[in-house]
């Protein structure tokens, strides 16, 4: 039915697409709770942003991975 | 609004930066679709691997390396300035240095259990690792890299990209000679990248102001058809390539491959919303293999560091807990602790191979994918696109850098802490 050319940009956006929805729910989660947190004790700035860059990344490194997967899809 | 009227400079300046940003909507990729885009370059080639530059004596020289080698002696130059003339009120390069040692030193203590000195042992390897990683980070995005390099020339390409299919048809059919194994190789690759597209070169630069029209597929360089691959596919099987009709067709794509050049017949016209034609005929097609590329977006570069981060967290486990102690953390004995215990002793050991892993890709991942973002807007937005970006990846560039550093810092910390309720006892006075 697919040719390989026509279905690897389809897969691709489908890795990166799908891949990005779960990361993009955590980040939201993380930053929403660093900001309450910052709201009820705004002199934990430093830790709190500190923790929550770190948290992100991991969260952020989900997504670079399906990344990854779309970009090896496309060129390779 | 008053203000900015009154004064001619500001007015001046609002002017100019608005006509910049007309120029470059009108000159990139968005103005090509109204038959302008007088700015724009061809749609760039992204490669995933890192390009070989030259071999030295057999050994590949690639870009990233030549990349790397200049974020160490980038390093070194820094470091020796600020150690020159050490003084006890330091200024320039010596406090840049003594600040960021500062930071780390107290980070490694505070992370390490919070007392002065605690997190010695981390500080080297942490603080190496997160310099290394941002000054490769940052070398990557300045003015140059990727862009200047030289051109790979169809001839190459095609001998390139021939050679790991030729070894293919040789495993599976080692009854070939060389010469039908070529043949062979050179079919399939012709086939599978029919459309492969190449930029036609004005000379030695990239040809700016056609867009993507300066894009050539493979076909308008080397003139092929089906049936002439077929032709060519059967009478190499037959070893019957020295003369009739195989051989003409072999002897005409040999020679379009050598030339490399595009055909008389390619004239790209850009369809009925544009008059606008490019005649491309005669100009050399081939591939931009640039001489520096940002050493993090090469997967051997990360993969390496990650290796050299897990390996000495290893080191200093074992080094804290003694070979028994360290150990017994992945290997459990099922009968006295339990199966679940064993099960999860093993985990943990599946768990520094991830680490190692993820720690490759999302360095890897977020820097190419800094630079292909960084192309893409170069290509929609010429002038002006690139600019909030590139603060974007210099701050991409040293959090990416934190981030290894400090999760090779809590892992060593994970490692080094005994395992079990009974020693953490001990630990926590």
């Amino acid at each position: 039915m697919f040719d390989a050319a026509a279905a690897k940009p389809l897969a691709a956006a489908l890795a990166i697409g799908l891949g990005a929805l779960g990361p993009g729910l955590g980040i939201g989660l993380l930053a929403g709770k660093a900001m309450e947190a910052l709201g009820r004790n705004p002199e934990a700035v430093g830790p709190v942003q500190q923790n929550m860059i770190l948290a992100l990344a991991f969260a952020e490194a989900i997504a670079i991975y399906a990344l990854v997967i779309a970009i090896i899809i496309l060129f390779v | 609004m008053g203000k900015l009227l009154s004064s001619p400079k500001l007015l001046v300046i609002a002017i100019a930066a608005i006509a910049v940003l007309l120029v470059s909507v009108a000159g990139g990729a968005l103005g090509a679709s109204f038959g302008l885009g007088f700015l724009g370059g061809p749609i760039p080639f992204i490669s995933l691997p890192a390009e070989q530059v030259a071999s030295i004596g057999g050994y590949p020289l690639l870009n990233t390396t030549i990349m790397f080698w200049v974020g160490g002696l980038a390093l070194l130059f820094v470091a020796w300035r600020a150690g020159r003339k050490p003084k006890d009120v330091p200024s320039g390069w010596q406090n840049l240095m003594e600040m960021i040692y500062e930071f780390f030193s107290n980070t490694v203590d505070g992370v390490a259990g919070g007392t002065p000195k605690a997190g010695r042992r981390f500080l080297l390897l942490v603080s190496t690792i997160f310099l290394v990683v941002m000054i490769i980070n940052w070398a990557g995005i300045l003015p140059g890299v990727g862009s200047i390099g030289k051109i790979e020339s169809i001839e190459q390409w095609v001998h390139h990209h021939a050679e790991a299919i030729e070894e293919e048809v040789h495993a599976d059919h080692p009854e070939y000679s060389d010469e039908q194994v070529e043949v062979l190789a050179l079919v399939h690759l012709l086939e599978e990248h029919e459309f492969e597209s190449f930029i036609a070169f004005d000379g030695m630069i990239v040809p700016l102001g056609r867009g993507e029209q300066a894009r050539v597929p493979l076909n308008k360089i080397v003139t092929f058809s089906h049936h002439d691959l077929e032709v060519l596919e059967e009478a190499a099987k037959a070893d019957a390539l020295a003369s009739g009709e195989a051989h003409d067709i072999l002897e005409s794509i040999h020679d379009d491959i050598e030339a490399g050049v595009v055909k008389s017949s390619f004239i790209y016209d850009e369809g009925e919303s544009s008059e606008k034609t490019y005649d491309f005929t005669g100009k050399t097609a081939g591939l931009l293999i640039p001489y520096l590329r940002g050493a993090s977006t090469d997967i051997n570069t990360t993969l390496a560091i990650a290796i050299v981060a897990m390996f000495t967290v290893q080191v200093w486990g074992f080094k804290a807990l003694g070979f028994r102690g360290y150990s017994g953390k992945f290997l459990v004995n099922p009968i006295t602790k339990g199966p679940i215990a064993t099960f999860v002793g093993l985990l943990e050991a599946f768990g520094e191979i991830t680490r190692t892993i993820s720690f490759t890709f999302r360095l890897f991942g977020n820097m190419f994918a800094g630079e292909i973002l960084l192309i893409a807007m170069a290509f929609l937005l010429p002038l002006i696109g690139i600019i909030p970006f590139m603060g974007l990846e210099l701050f991409v560039g040293v959090i990416q850098a934190y981030i290894f550093a400090m999760l090779t810092l809590v892992f060593g910390v994970m490692a080094v802490a005994s395992h079990g309720d009974h020693d953490s006892h001990a630990e926590d006075h």
